[in-house]
């Protein structure tokens, strides 16, 4: 382990004066030992845990062993934060997306540059392109993607047999398919944020990119249109008016006090006819519907419909759900990325994470051949559209800077709440975002087709 | 019978010290001995508390982003930013709400339970115990709980037709109710504890005068435990200043911010944006709000002449 220097010790006595400061503690044991490789992770249950320390963890056999620490997911990033002021923390430094703490960790010299690596395992050849021009700061690529995600459309199909309306594709089947479903008592729309209040973004982003459209998202990304162009405030405004009416969680008051299990048993009971989330679901829907509930309810994803004029009728937001580097503070920057390598592009453990555990895969290339009889058909559909996918959009925690996403987050709801209006909030993200641009903290993002 | 009654009065004197040096004096005296009890825990102080504080206010200083060891003094460049930021304004309107509330509601609450217990002699114990159980329980377990009953669709909030946590109008009272639910059985017990220290002979004599409960309450019990209630008042308005937990567990800040405290501001500016000198100076306003009260409290304290 490296000596303290004058750097660490301030940077460790500020991150104890915060720390102090904040009444926030938490465990900051070193993870950085000579000889062993330390990794910590946030996985949604024990089941998950033990399975990622047996096989992804245990399982690796490089030059050291590898110590796999179960944290939770609303203080890892905390966690890791102060270890990694403290001269610490874990050897592979995981962050929920490269928009997140990537690029502050690698400006701060926490993150090995991954380039000599990318090389020498082929990484370009295994990873979807847009994953790993994501995963880059200034060129430079510092950490690999671990998992990938997009947004979806989830029903139940029998809820929508009662509704008598197609599963929606185009803005005017969503509206009349929510009308309809609130005329009949149903939330059409099951959504709550009382659990993780980032789940805002997860609306914002499917506003930006199916009601503005990946193209005007792109532009605004490249700096070549503003967030303030009429066509992100229609968006917005349209999304928020979706709110006003109650078809995402019943209403506005009951957005901000759903938790994520009663929003999860309003689609099973068939109280709720859709819900709008990502794909991380498909592991947290599997105890609520079926067998494992006890109940004969069936689950189904679908694209996220189309929202806007002109916008293509798929877009498949791309995100990278988590991401994870090199701590430069484990002296084997060579072993460490030897796991990273097997972490990411091991085929056969994670497609079999997949089918067993509803692990999220790293955006390697999947096609349905790479399926064993036993996977869930649902899953490997999508991930075989999703790894062929042309139309892409531009999920916030991947392809927007840190503070911009955050603002994006906390002020969304001040406009749902008509304390704001769509246009002041886009100005909010216009200066914000500026800002970070002019800083480079924009990651890169591969143009609406798919391509870089 | 003792050896001494053997000696003649006359004889008696006293034993003579044994030498042990002028260390062994000075150790004798009781304030040297008290510094000496004092210097582990002024000594871990130092360490977990000064240092990272002195860190904390060099840092509020420059443009830290919280994770780097690099920091640019930028001088009260964080300090004039403040004053132009809504979430932080924001924040202290929240606080001070918070702190008026925490001022009247628990401590008149908890006056009220205090006199009422001194008044009773049966149950008391089982009163006080009943009255600090909340008090002694973790946050995250309490604020469960109360999220569950105000559920708007299966708790109380079904029941009223309300959303206490959900509307941003009621959700910052609903948290304090929360927390003061937590809170004031504490005061009870401190208020009680004070009220038995209260010599018997004024209540006494007040009930000879005539005077009814509540004149006693207000002419021998209120003005006999000033020094407590002003503590206590001072505490909370420290405590106010502080309040996280209840926020983070229940709202984190929202809805729309309308439950956002100082610290949950500071919390998001330093874990979430990354803008660690920025959150150091929120915490900086918050100690020296802090430190105006416990200065204000100390003046009364020697104007009145108070001994504890």
């Amino acid at each position: 382990m490296a000596g303290i220097t004058r750097r660490r010790f301030l940077g460790a006595g500020g991150a104890l004066g915060l720390t102090a400061a904040l009444a926030a503690c938490g465990s900051t044991a070193p993870g950085g030992a000579d000889d062993v490789l330390t990794i910590w992770n946030n996985l949604d249950n024990a089941q998950q845990n033990d399975y990622f320390r047996t096989h992804f963890a245990e399982a690796y056999r490089g030059r050291y062993p590898v110590r796999f620490t179960a944290k939770s997911g609303g203080t890892i990033d905390r966690l890791i934060q102060t270890a990694l002021a403290a001269g610490s923390g874990p050897s592979i430094i995981v962050t929920p997306g490269p928009s997140s703490f990537v690029s502050a960790y690698y400006s701060a010299g926490y993150l090995a540059d991954l380039g000599p690596y990318e090389r020498e395992y082929g990484w370009a050849d295994v990873f979807a392109p847009w994953a790993l021009a994501a995963s880059r700061v200034g060129g430079k690529l510092v950490t690999l993607p671990t998992s990938y995600e997009s947004m979806v459309l989830y029903t139940n199909p029998a809820t929508v047999d009662r509704i008598g309306r197609p599963v929606p594709s185009t803005r005017e089947e969503f509206e009349d398919f929510c009308t309809e479903a609130k005329g009949k008592g149903y939330v059409p729309v099951a959504a709550g944020n009382a659990d993780y209040k980032g789940a805002n973004e997860w609306f914002v982003g499917v506003a930006l990119n199916h009601g503005a459209g990946p193209e005007a998202v792109y532009s605004a990304l490249t700096g070549e249109t503003k967030w303030t162009d009429p066509v992100f405030v229609e968006a917005i405004d349209r999304l928020a008016s979706y709110f006003k009416k109650g078809w995402f969680g019943g209403d506005v008051g009951m957005y901000f006090t759903n938790s994520f299990p009663a929003i999860y048993q309003q689609l099973a009971s068939g109280k709720a006819a859709a819900m709008i989330s990502g794909t991380w679901e498909f592991a947290n829907l599997t105890p609520y519907f079926g067998a494992a509930a006890g109940n004969d309810a069936t689950w189904q994803w679908s694209t996220v419909p189309s929202l806007g004029e002109g916008v293509p009728k798929v877009v498949w937001d791309l995100a990278v759900g988590q991401s994870a580097g090199v701590n430069t503070n484990f002296r084997d920057t060579d072993a460490a990325a030897g796991y990273l390598n097997f972490l990411t592009t091991d085929r056969k453990t994670i497609v079999e994470g997949v089918e067993r555990m509803n692990f999220e895969p790293a955006p390697i290339r999947l096609g349905a051949g790479d399926f064993s009889q036993r996977a869930d058909p649902r899953i490997v559909d999508l991930y075989s559209r999703l790894s062929a996918a042309k139309s892409v959009g531009y999920t916030t925690w991947t392809f927007f800077p840190q503070r911009t996403e955050t603002y994006l987050i906390n002020y969304f709801e001040n406009v749902i709440t008509g304390r704001l209006s769509a246009r002041e909030y886009c100005e909010g993200i216009a200066s914000r975002f500026d800002t970070e641009r002019a800083e480079g903290r924009v990651p890169t993002a591969p143009k609406p087709g798919g391509e870089l | 019978m003792t050896e001494s009654t053997l000696v003649a009065p006359s004889q008696r004197r006293a034993a003579p010290a044994p030498r042990r040096g002028r260390l062994w004096g000075k150790l004798r005296d009781r304030r040297i001995s008290g510094w000496l009890f004092l210097l582990p825990l002024l000594l871990f102080n130092l360490v977990v508390v000064l240092v990272p504080s002195g860190f904390s206010i060099w840092y509020s200083f420059t443009d830290w982003t919280g994770i780097s060891g690099k920091a640019n003094f930028i001088g009260f460049g964080n300090y004039a930013s403040l004053v132009r930021d809504p979430e932080f304004v924001q924040g202290l309107v929240h606080n001070i709400l918070w702190t008026l509330f925490f001022l009247i509601v628990p401590m008149v609450m908890g006056l009220f339970g205090a006199y009422a217990l001194s008044r009773i002699t049966r149950f008391r114990l089982l009163l006080r115990t009943l009255y600090f159980i909340p008090y002694i329980v973790a946050s995250v377990v309490n604020s469960s709980i109360w999220r569950s009953i105000l559920d708007p669709q299966n708790g109380l909030g079904d029941l009223l037709g309300i959303n206490p946590l959900g509307d941003p109008d009621l959700a910052l009272w609903t948290v304090e109710f929360v927390n003061n639910w937590a809170w004031w059985g504490f005061l009870v017990v401190v208020f009680f504890a004070a009220m038995q220290g209260v010599d018997r002979s004024l209540y006494e004599a007040a009930t000879v005068d005539g005077a009814g409960a509540v004149r006693q309450f207000f002419s021998v019990t209120l003005p006999s435990i000033g020094p407590t209630f002003a503590f206590l008042g001072l505490m909370t308005i420290i405590w106010s200043f502080l309040a996280f937990d209840y926020v983070f567990i229940l709202t984190q800040g929202g809805p729309a911010g309308s439950t956002d405290l100082l610290s949950t501001v500071a919390y998001r500016d330093a874990f979430t944006n990354l803008q660690g000198g920025y959150a150091s100076a929120v915490g900086v306003v918050m100690a020296l709000i802090s430190g105006v009260v416990v200065t204000g409290y100390l003046i009364i304290r020697k104007v009145r002449k108070w001994e504890t």
